[in-house]
């Protein structure tokens, strides 16, 4: 694995808060004596086609390492086959992976027995998935406290409780339906009620939206910002979906054929793609929405340290290009009040036409 | 987003992503490699072994054996602790619950009986199977056959209840452990295509002739499905849903209680339903070693030809049968719909109503049903049968008579088919079995079937077995021909499928036994009748797979096909027929299978050979030439069924079923 790009200056979660996950050379190899291909390193360096000839096995996840601090959104993105949904399956063992090693609040997963596995499914992460998952037999009610029912929480009390995460999740009314009487979304409002019921420490998410309509699927992302906003609960969240990354992520590591090829903020994987893989990944993207001003930001001269619009650091290209455009000056960076630098038209531009910024890095 | 969590299969992807041209090169050439072997094993068997029936040096007499075995069970019945400490008490179990049941139903009285019934039908399936099931339990009444009737409603509800439970623990078994599966599945399947006769022999051989042996043979026959369907529920929950309840941190248990087994729902009441169908048709052939009931009387009746009698007591049979069928095929339907309101409230009214109403009949002293309110339908319809023997028998202008009919059919069709193949040399009957199995089938559904052919031969039957093959070869011939052309009309007309699809219904619930009915009246005793009534009861399945199969054609390909401007007969002959070919099997399949289960019963109007055998054995208490014509039913069922086994036959059973 790459060496994630540390960013200098992560958004959203505080630096410094612990890691809820924390993974470190994870290996997942289906097939016969796959505990071979890890421990091999020969075998362990080549392709999925190769491999399959040679051992019969398949590698889907190959030396993963990464953290989930907490609070944030993490998101796992990468195409259909690439190992992201057999990864976060890992995470709560509900596949066994073949090697390394994974912790939660410091506690070794992999050697968790029976009972304490299923306190660790129970009550401190919960998922959601692609699917659903609905029980077809029980109404909606029921449907979001059957996590709590095999809990062993008493019927009054998890009807209670579970008419609450209803509401939260905007399914009034619907508590005495089936499932199969719900559209996909309000299916899917049903599998995020469930997961939340519990009161899990984190939230993981399998590709959750993507059986939904676009609408719909934007309505559940944003109820999903919405949700993180108002809890601040951690989420893994898988996609194949690069907008949907780049929208919820925190932090997002793309992996390829098992591999993370690049773990970093949103802003890093565009502006700074690992490889061609990424690169290709990301060239459709509009650059100007992702990339902050302090990315193509440039020393300020003497003369500009007070003229021009002033921008949080924070801000995007794109709104910078637009009080640029407004003003006719270049603007200013300006965090604390204290000026950080400028972005003329030239870097903004840049940053559009897809040409490397020649200026921000000496900056930072 | 699933393919990661699903390693590729290694060896088996390779085959189907090599050219098709070469799996079809190898099909070709295994036709023509199967037919230079039978050729030569044709050459080296006329020169080595001759012609004519199976040797007598082959053959082993078992009578002499059985003999012994049924006079040692006779003779320590009441003293060998196998009977007294096991057999004794499972024997004397049902007695008394069949009794006990017996009990409970009289002393409901007839209106507390067909009120429950209408209630419990009101509750599980809705208001239109319960207003049938009143109906035909009146119908019951009114036919004089009250008794016969709750005496055969008595031994089924036992027999049913040990059979869903016994099944359901096998199919429980099978469901969730993989061995138990590899085990129990290949002894359900072919329990499922055993003639119902072949599986009184046994029991009588042990219980001797009387209700626990009815009862048993009917459990033992009635469970494989309630079993099969079970396992198959299990085995096919929502990998989904059980994937996110084990997410939830579930046990093991909770898995089953709360997720497993309610995803089974709709196939544990599909079981039920096929267990109760099945129990219905044993419950009434299981007269010939004793039920009692409905059975007996239309056994009794067909024994005397007195078709009005037998009639009398059919339709009851078929009544019981179409509501039984209507009500858990809707309590099935139902599944998955809300729950009504209140269920529990009307559950109340339901039991309060029957009790009032049988309390109220206890009253009024009337328990059974009332001998003034019955209409006797045996004298006008036997009239009607002897009016149609003196007019339509022989002797109608330009048609000729039914008798004519049966009379030319059995000179025409089954007797040179007899001939023939009792001429053929023994080892050519077995050759072309294992050819034929190699070509449908796999080298390991040729093996069984030829070992189970020659395992006729050994047990010194093969004369009548091949008489019953005869009469199976017809009766297949005229179902397939009938049978794919409905099935193909139905599929290509909604108007005649939508006709054609409550009859079937109605066909396919009635237990093969009546059957027999209406050919006794139409051809009188004989083959032919057996052989009538075998393509009566298979004709509806054939049917239906049929016409499944050429509707499920991939329309795209149709589409593809009429667009290109193919008339209607190229389109059936070049798109639809070609592509429903697993189906046209499965059909060939069932149809062998059923037809085999009638033409052996036949056995009971005239059909002789391997039937007349079974009911002569049980009849004079002659076990050994019963046990053996049994085994040898067997034996042809499972040639027969093998022989006809396309090697895809497991997948489409299991989506059918």
């Amino acid at each position: 694995m790459r060496t994630p790009h540390t960013p200098p200056h992560a958004t959203a979660p505080p630096r410094n808060s612990a890691s809820v996950f924390s993974v470190r050379d994870l290996w997942k190899v289906f097939g016969p004596q796959a505990d071979r291909v890890p421990a091999d390193k020969q075998l362990g360096a080549l392709g999925a086609t190769e491999l399959r000839e040679r051992t019969g096995c398949t590698a889907a996840v190959r030396d993963v390492s990464f953290d989930v601090r907490k609070g944030e959104v993490f998101v796992v993105m990468g195409l259909s086959g690439s190992g992201k949904s057999t990864l976060v399956r890992c995470l709560t063992r509900l596949i066994e992976p073949t090697s390394g090693t994974i912790t939660i609040d410091g506690e070794d997963v992999l050697s968790m027995d029976t009972g304490r596995l299923r306190e660790l499914r129970r009550h401190r992460a919960a998922m959601v998935f692609q699917h659903f998952g609905l029980l077809p037999h029980r109404t909606v009610l029921d449907n979001v406290a059957y996590g709590l029912e095999i809990q062993g929480v008493g019927r009054g009390e998890r009807r209670e409780r579970a008419a609450e995460f209803v509401t939260k999740v905007g399914l009034d009314g619907m508590e005495h339906r089936r499932p199969s009487q719900l559209s996909g979304g309000q299916q899917q409002r049903v599998g995020l009620a469930r997961a939340l019921a519990v009161d899990p420490e984190v939230l993981l998410f399998d590709e959750p939206f993507s059986a939904l309509d676009p609408l719909i699927r934007r309505d559940m992302q944003e109820e999903v910002v919405r949700l993180h906003r108002e809890e601040g609960r951690t989420m893994v969240f898988i996609t194949h979906d690069l907008s949907e990354a780049l929208k919820l992520g925190d932090r997002i590591a793309l992996m390829c054929d098992g591999r993370i090829v690049q773990l970093g903020t949103p802003e890093e994987i565009v502006g700074a793609p690992a490889d061609d893989y990424v690169r290709d990944f990301v060239r459709d993207v509009p650059r100007e929405q992702v990339l902050t001003v302090r990315s193509v930001m440039r020393p300020a001269l003497a003369d500009e340290y007070e003229a021009g619009p002033a921008l949080d650091p924070s801000a995007t290209v794109h709104e910078a290009i637009e009080a640029v455009a407004r003003t006719g000056a270049n603007a200013r960076i300006v965090e604390d009040g204290r000026c950080l630098g400028v972005v003329d038209h030239v870097g903004l531009l840049g940053v559009v036409a897809g040409i490397p910024a020649t200026t921000g890095k000496a900056v930072a | 987003m699933t393919a990661t969590v699903t390693p590729a299969p290694p060896r088996r992807a390779s085959a189907p992503d090599t050219a098709p041209g070469a799996l079809r090169a190898f099909v070709c050439h295994r036709g023509r490699l199967i037919g230079a072997g039978t050729v030569a094993a044709l050459v080296l068997g006329s020169l080595l072994l001759g012609g004519g029936s199976w040797p007598a040096s082959l053959a082993v007499d078992l009578s002499g054996p059985l003999d012994r075995t049924s006079d040692w069970i006779i003779d320590n019945r009441d003293g060998h602790p196998l009977f007294l400490h096991f057999l004794g008490h499972v024997s004397n179990a049902v007695v008394i619950s069949v009794r006990a049941v017996y009990l409970v139903l009289l002393a409901l009285g007839w209106a507390g009986v067909t009120a429950a019934a209408g209630l419990v039908a009101w509750r599980v399936a809705g208001v239109r199977p319960a207003l049938t099931s009143v109906a035909a339990f009146a119908a019951c009444g009114l036919l004089g056959m009250w008794v016969p009737t709750l005496q055969t409603l008595a031994l089924m509800l036992v027999a049913v209840a040990a059979s869903v439970l016994l099944g359901g623990l096998l199919g429980l078994a099978a469901g969730l452990s993989d061995r138990m599966n590899r085990i129990l599945r290949p002894v359900l399947d072919t329990m499922q295509v055993l003639p119902a006769f072949a599986y009184l022999l046994p029991v009588v051989l042990v219980f001797g002739i009387g209700v626990p042996a009815a009862v048993l043979a009917t459990v033992v026959y009635a469970a494989p499905p309630m079993a099969r369907l079970t396992a198959l529920g299990l085995r096919g929950a929502d990998a989904g849903v059980m994937e996110a309840v084990a997410s939830l941190g579930a046990t093991g248990g909770q898995r089953l209680l709360t997720a497993r087994l309610p995803l089974a729902r709709k196939e544990l009441l599909l079981g039920v339903n096929q267990s109760i169908m099945m129990a219905l048709g044993m419950a009434v052939i299981a007269s010939v070693i004793g039920a009692g009931g409905l059975g007996d009387r239309v056994y009794q009746a067909l024994a005397a030809v007195d078709v009005g009698a037998a009639l009398a007591a059919g339709v009851p049979i078929v009544l019981l049968a179409v509501v039984l069928d209507r009500v858990t095929t809707a309590a099935g339907e139902r599944v998955g719909a809300a729950p009504a309101h209140r269920a529990g409230l009307r559950w109340a009214v339901a039991l309060g109503v029957t009790a009032v109403v049988a309390v109220a009949g206890r009253l009024s002293g009337r328990l059974s049903w009332p001998d003034g309110w019955t209409a006797d339908i045996a004298p006008p319809i036997n009239g009607a049968v002897d009016w149609m023997t003196a007019h339509l028998y022989s002797g109608v202008p330009l048609v000729g008579g039914t008798a004519d009919w049966a009379a030319r059919f059995t000179a025409w069709v089954l007797d040179p088919l007899r001939g023939g193949l009792q001429w053929l040399p023994w080892w050519v009957v077995l050759l072309t079995v294992g050819a034929l199995a190699l070509l449908i089938g796999s080298w390991r559904t040729a093996a069984t079937a030829v070992l189970a052919m020659a395992a006729i031969g050994v047990l010194g039957v093969w004369d009548p077995a091949l008489d019953t093959l005869s009469q199976v070869m017809a009766a297949v011939a005229v179902t397939l021909v009938l049978g794919v052309a409905l099935g193909v009309a139905a599929a290509r007309s909604t108007r005649l499928g939508r006709v054609l699809r409550p009859v079937l219904d109605v066909f396919q619930t009635m237990p093969q036994f009546v059957y027999l009915i209406p050919v006794v009246a139409l051809f009188g005793v004989g083959r032919a009748p057996a052989v009538a009534a075998a393509v009566v009861y298979a004709l509806p399945a054939v049917v239906r797979i049929t016409a499944q199969g050429v509707r499920a054609v991939d329309p795209a390909a149709l589409e593809s096909s009429r667009s290109l401007g193919a008339t209607g007969r190229q389109q059936l002959f070049q798109v639809q027929l070609p592509l429903a070919r697993p189906a046209l099997l499965l059909a060939v399949n069932q149809g062998v299978v059923l037809v085999l289960a009638v033409v052996v019963i036949g056995g009971l109007v005239g059909g002789g050979a391997l039937g007349y055998d079974a009911v002569l054995g049980l009849a004079q208490g002659d076990l050994a030439t019963g046990l053996v014509a049994g085994a040898a039913i067997v034996c042809l069922g499972l040639t027969l069924d093998r022989v006809t086994q396309p090697t895809e036959r497991r997948d489409l059973a299991g989506k059918g079923a």
